[in-house]
């Protein structure tokens, strides 16, 4: 019989049998948004896709920018799985089942928006059937499906031990099919020597294979769209941007999804600010990356100044798509200005009285009044006269001062509140990406060759499904880790161990050598 | 320069690219090595309980390696 840390049983275990009214509220919730999209779903499938704004030749809309934007926060998985368990990072252990679950079912909604992209999802079967080597299409499925198996696979084998646990240390009270499950499930784990070295060999073996499966998907999904000569995708760098922003994205769900598992479960006994921070690093190196990749992929349209290219920049920079790209570069640098300028925000400023939270809010707020009277028709009537140019650049240059003085005198709170911090950048970043993939579809099926340009507005059936997807993916975290703990049991214990076994370790410091100054400046003693 | 279809090699190429069906039987051949290994996989690890070991352990530590 395997046994388990008391605390870690009454912090991980026991709350598996307790659903609050907190919990069937937001299922009710969530299952009647489902239940919205699956009649809007059931209404697009018997009328078509003429009930979404989908037309000749916007052939791909909001359900292929859902389907890159789950793809990529997918990566999150392998990167916290993957690669920081092969680097042999500790402080990865309480979060690698969040990161994992948020991989398989991100990639099961992302499978799900290309069926509902279909209009008729009984063409899936085409695809197999017809399917020719030839078609990047078809490259996609498989990676996709390679992915999603190995992802579950790698849950599952990490499931294994904890099934094993929870047979063992199951309430007396707990439900028949419970038992009945986490048994079966088990597969008769004992956690003897021999096993455990079986399933950290299998581990290592699946880490190594999901990165490049990872990337593969990443890639692959990239050349649906290089591989046809339309405006803006025919270029190689749209994979390694695919990766790059799906690891960026990644990071910035979890980020969301284990502070909310934070306030809502008994993860803060496992998550620390020490998380926030390490993953914080990573975030900063995939946001300098982001806008490095994001500036080379507009250089070569601009460098290019392709006759059919150079509308669709336009259009980004200055025309109708304008609202959506600068929109997700505010975000960025939004997120961005979030993780980094604290870090570089001394300490001793911080009793400054500029730098207090009411600061922050006045100057918010003021700036919000300053934006509101610069862009209101009905506050610009009240003002009598900022309808002139003039009047009205003065107020969004005051709206802009007023917001960079706010960010300015937040920094020292956000230098107090990591967790908060990454919280705000992560959000702004979810949002970001997904307008980024929205502006790497949109535009270019509203700009095709051979047609001057159309329009494309997601109607109310696509944003149903949308919110519907939404509500699934968080209806089946919420459902699984009320089936399963959110923290893996043994690899918490583990690390636990480890971290008292180097405490315990007292490594002494280096020999002390102290060379005159003038040998450190490599002046010999002949020359004095 | 021609395509060189009359070369076996690139003929064959030619009709693994364009023959349809042949990507569906590609995803499918993906699906069954997956699956396949991976339930050997799971086979491996759940027959290692046949071991004749008494001791069991709830986690691992890096000491079954270093003094086995």
């Amino acid at each position: 019989m395997l046994r388990v840390d008391a605390q870690d049983k009454a912090r991980l275990i026991d709350p598996l049998f307790q659903a609050g009214p907190r919990f069937w509220l937001a299922v009710a919730a969530l299952t009647a948004i489902l239940g919205w999209g699956g009649l809007m779903y059931v209404r697009q499938v018997s009328e078509g896709l003429a009930v979404t704004g989908m037309n000749r030749p916007v052939y791909w809309g909001i359900y292929i920018v859902n389907f890159i934007f789950l793809i990529g926060v997918s990566m999150a998985g392998t990167v916290i799985t993957a690669v920081l368990y092969l680097t042999g990072v500790n402080w990865r252990r309480p979060i690698t089942r969040i990161a994992e679950a948020t991989t398989v079912f991100g990639l099961m909604i992302a499978g799900l928006q290309v069926i509902v992209d279909m209009g008729r999802p009984d063409r899936m079967l085409s695809m197999f059937i017809y399917g020719r080597v030839q078609s990047p299409l078809l490259w996609d499925v498989a990676s996709l499906t390679m992915y999603l198996l190995t992802s579950m696979f790698a849950l599952y084998v990490s499931l294994m031990p904890d099934l094993g646990i929870l047979r063992d240390v199951l309430p007396e009270d707990a439900p028949r099919w419970r038992r009945t499950l986490y048994t079966f499930l088990a597969l008769g784990w004992r956690g003897n020597r021999e096993q455990w070295r079986r399933l950290e060999r299998v581990t290592r073996v699946v880490s190594v294979l999901i990165i490049p499966i990872g990337i593969s998907l990443h890639t692959v999904t990239s050349w649906i769209l290089s591989t046809t000569l339309q405006p803006g995708w025919h270029s190689t760098i749209l994979g390694p941007y695919f990766v790059v922003g799906a690891i960026f994205s990644g990071i910035a769900l979890l980020f969301i999804l284990v502070t909310i598992a934070r306030q809502a479960s008994s993860l803060k006994f496992y998550v620390e600010p020490k998380h926030y921070r390490n993953l914080g690093w990573l975030f900063i190196t995939m946001s300098i990356a982001w806008f490095y990749f994001t500036y080379t992929e507009h250089l070569t349209l601009v460098a290019g100044q392709d006759l059919i290219e150079f509308p669709l920049l336009a259009s980004k920079l200055w025309g109708k798509d304008a609202l959506t790209f600068w929109g997700m570069a505010l975000l960025m640098m939004l997120a961005a200005y979030v993780l980094i300028s604290p870090l570089l925000f001394p300490h001793r400023w911080a009793a400054a009285p500029f730098f207090r939270p009411r600061v922050t809010l006045a100057a918010a707020a003021s700036s919000g009044i300053a934006l509101a009277l610069a862009l209101l028709p009905q506050t610009q009537a009240i003002v009598a006269g900022p309808t002139t140019p003039s009047l009205t650049m003065a107020l969004l240059g005051t709206a802009g001062a007023l917001a960079l003085a706010a960010g300015v005198s937040a920094l020292a709170w956000l230098k107090r509140h990591v967790a908060t911090a990454a919280v705000i950048a992560s959000i702004a970043v979810v949002v970001g990406m997904w307008l980024e993939r929205w502006n790497i579809i949109v535009p270019t099926v509203t700009h095709p060759r051979l047609i001057a340009w159309t329009i494309y507005a997601p109607t109310l059936t696509e944003w149903s499904l949308t919110a519907a997807s939404a509500a699934l993916f968080i209806l089946m975290l919420l459902v699984f880790f009320k089936l399963f703990p959110i923290v893996s049991l043994w690899e918490v214990a583990e690390g636990r161990i480890v971290d008292e076994a180097q405490a315990r370790i007292a490594i002494p410091l280096p020999p002390e050598s102290t060379p005159p100054r003038w040998q450190r400046f490599g002046i010999r003693r002949k020359l004095q | 320069m021609n395509f060189p279809l009359d070369n076996l090699f690139f003929r064959f190429l030619y009709w693994f690219v364009n023959t349809p069906g042949l990507g569906g039987l590609g995803v499918a051949f993906i699906v069954i090595v997956c699956l396949g290994s991976f339930a050997a996989a799971l086979r491996w690890i759940a027959r290692g309980a046949l071991a004749d070991e008494t001791a069991t352990y709830a986690y691992p530590t890096s000491a079954f390696h270093d003094h086995s």
